[in-house]
């Protein structure tokens, strides 16, 4: 039997019955779909986050709220104050180069009708240097800024875009969240920068930020830039001190504050990474599994409806191979067409779902691709193989004369 | 040329054992046009499944054109039914939902040659569908889909045409065209093999074979006056009645006084 004519049986033999293809399609779509798209948010997040982490610098430790646990439940502990950052800088001069003290809030930042969401961070005037992040136009946050909680921002270079397109922002008036601000300054494009998309942020001074603009007490994190690498524990362990004694924490109590460094960030971030894959793949994998039971589920039906078929075709000449032949590739078709509609389904939902949150950012490899229709052309087999075996076999008297 | 020898099938249904076939002895020549009658059950079915290579017989040899059935691979009785035997039957067992081409295309993507559509459509043309390639089973009448069976089975040119009960399920018009189609096939030299259990038929055949339980019970040639006769009778008589007279004469003879009287 002729290839060629073999796939096009195939093709007329799904098209007999072309609800129910569509649907076992369906069902492969959706699994290859799963399997493309949690791929392409893992892999999309890690590269991400880890990029985020080189960003950060080897250099540099991040202070974070503490966590408590209370009789099992582990809670986080919100005890760093802007103080904390002139008391750390104060204690070791020689050890720390800068301290950058953060507060983080969502915020709608408006110019006329033109408004974007992103984020509004507080910062002191250490930000940008600790960060290697430059003015592009204007000036950044000052000390004096700080001090005098002024409503000044320095808008990120997506959010002047957005706002003013190619017209000056400096000197402008813009909204966050309700309350006016005057533009200084426009940030260069930097991307990604400490887990955010820093173009789509708009800074203004720490003390603005969290009295007059979110009401809070404590700070997000704290920034820590060490003399150099090497000076690192040593740094940990200052930073440590210095705050155990701010927070008065008595001895042999726990710290109300976590400190990480890249490496270690790194190291929690896989492991996390790891639960999430598993989770994420034995989802996509049961997607897939349900896919093949559902080709499986088709091609038991076809198989029998068709039995007369089989016994026509193997009383004018089919081999039993033909005939297994011809559910196999059917179930191949179903599985190598989901399987290819699928990988585009994946690849949109994963770009949807990054379109649409904003936090996940996608990445598709294109080893995927070829990986998800070498598996749906493996499940296409797997699943067909036992109905095509049992096509193959029938008795062609039997077949004849079934009803 | 088939030429089959003690062949016996049984089956087994539970416990008990079913003698489909019981040690019959059978030849065909080369483009005869032989007719098996029998009530069901009576094994003409099973006959003609092992003389079409659908099955290998229990006990016994059956040689389709010189070759042993029983020594047959699974592959080569395909060949042999691709190559050398066309199928006919009650039900047309077309495809449905593929064309009548489609149909009759079947056999010729079974055979080792180059596929070409070309002798589908010289054989629908053979059984004058011509203007019916493009049409479904479900638009075509009984009489229409039974040609399109008879040009699937002879698109290979097979030298054996193994019908059964062909005009079953058509109205006594339709079934004369088709036993037309037959007897022209036959004419031209091809071996026909018709199982019936209508003796209207089965007379139209050059040798009539009457079976019951799984035995040949009687094997008549007929000719014209034969024929005739037989049709009398069985318009007229109990078709058991003529089963039971006509057991052990092999050829045309008087006709028995009682039914001469009717």
């Amino acid at each position: 039997m002729f290839h060629l004519q073999l796939i096009i049986t195939a093709i007329r033999g799904l098209q007999q019955n072309l609800l129910r293809s569509t649907l076992a399609t369906i069902g492969v779509i959706i699994g290859v779909g799963a399997v493309v798209s949690a791929v392409s948010i893992l892999q999309g997040a890690q590269r991400d986050v880890l990029d985020q982490f080189e960003s950060l610098g080897a250099d540099q430790l991040i202070v974070v709220d503490g966590k408590r646990e209370h009789g099992g439940v582990t809670s986080s502990v919100q005890a760093l104050v802007p103080g904390d950052a002139e008391k750390i800088q104060q204690e070791y001069p020689d050890l720390i180069l800068r301290v950058s003290p953060q507060y983080q809030g969502a915020g709608q930042i408006k110019y006329f009708q033109q408004n974007v969401n992103g984020f509004v961070l507080g910062v002191t005037e250490t930000y940008a240097p600790m960060n290697s992040y430059e003015v592009e136009i204007g000036r950044f946050i000052t000390r004096a800024d700080v001090r005098g909680s002024t409503m000044v921002t320095v808008l990120g270079y997506g959010v002047a875009k957005d706002l003013f397109g190619a017209l000056p922002a400096v000197g402008k008036n813009v909204k966050i969240n309700g309350k006016s601000f005057v533009v200084i300054g426009v940030m260069e494009k930097k991307g990604t920068l400490g887990f955010l998309n820093v173009d789509e942020q708009a800074i203004i001074p720490l003390s603005t930020s969290m009295s007059r603009m979110f009401g809070q007490k404590y700070l997000s994190m704290l920034n820590v830039q060490c003399a150099s690498a090497t000076a690192i524990p040593a740094c940990m362990e200052g930073v440590k001190k210095t705050l155990r004694v701010s927070h008065r924490i008595r001895s042999g109590s726990k710290d109300d504050f976590t400190i990480y460094t890249q490496e270690e960030m790194k190291q929690r971030f896989a492991q996390v990474a790891k639960i999430f894959g598993v989770v994420l793949y034995s989802i996509a994998g049961i997607s897939l599994l349900v896919g093949a039971i559902g080709i499986m589920n088709i091609m038991l039906v076809s198989v029998t409806e068709r039995t007369r078929e089989i016994g026509v075709r193997l009383a004018v000449g089919a081999r039993r191979f033909d005939i297994l032949k011809q559910f196999l590739i059917e179930a191949s078709i179903i599985s190598l067409f989901g399987g290819a509609l699928g990988v585009v389904a994946g690849w949109a939902m994963a770009n949807f779902l990054g379109e649409f949150t904003q936090v996940i950012k996608t990445y598709t490899p294109p080893s995927i691709i070829l990986a998800s229709l070498i598996m749906a052309i493996f499940v296409g087999v797997v699943s067909g193989i036992y109905p095509a075996i049992r096509a193959a076999r029938l008795d062609p008297v039997q077949a004849l004369r079934y009803e | 040329m088939i030429r089959a020898s003690q062949i016996s099938k049984h089956y087994h249904m539970g416990d008990s054992t079913v003698r489909a076939l019981d040690c019959v002895d059978l030849h065909i020549p080369q483009g005869q046009f032989v007719s098996i009658i029998g009530s069901s059950g009576s094994g003409k079915s099973t006959m003609m499944h092992l003389i079409g290579c659908l099955d290998h017989p229990t006990s016994g040899t059956i040689e389709i054109h010189g070759q042993d059935v029983n020594a047959m691979s699974e592959k080569r009785m395909a060949l042999l039914r691709n190559n050398e035997i066309g199928f006919v039957f009650q039900t047309f067992n077309l495809i449905s939902r593929t064309t009548a081409l489609d149909n009759v295309v079947v056999p010729l993507m079974y055979t080792r040659k180059s596929f070409s559509t070309k002798p589908a459509i010289q054989a629908l043309e053979r059984v004058g569908l011509s203007k019916r390639i493009k049409h479904k089973p479900s638009e075509m009448s009984g009489g229409e889909c039974q040609r399109v069976a008879i040009a699937r089975a002879i698109v290979n040119k097979p030298k054996l045409l193994l019908a059964d009960e062909p005009t079953g399920n058509l109205d006594t018009k339709t079934g004369t065209q088709i036993m037309d189609i037959v007897h022209e096939l036959h004419a031209e030299g091809m071996t026909v093999v018709l199982v019936t259990h209508e003796m209207d038929i089965a007379v139209q055949a050059e040798r009539m074979i009457e079976m019951k339980d799984g035995k040949i019970v009687a094997d008549t040639a007929v000719d014209a006056a034969r024929r005739a006769e037989i049709l009398t009778l069985n318009h007229e008589a109990h078709q058991s009645l003529f089963r039971k007279k006509s057991l052990h004469s092999p050829s045309s003879k008087p006709l028995p006084p009682q039914m001469e009287a009717k």
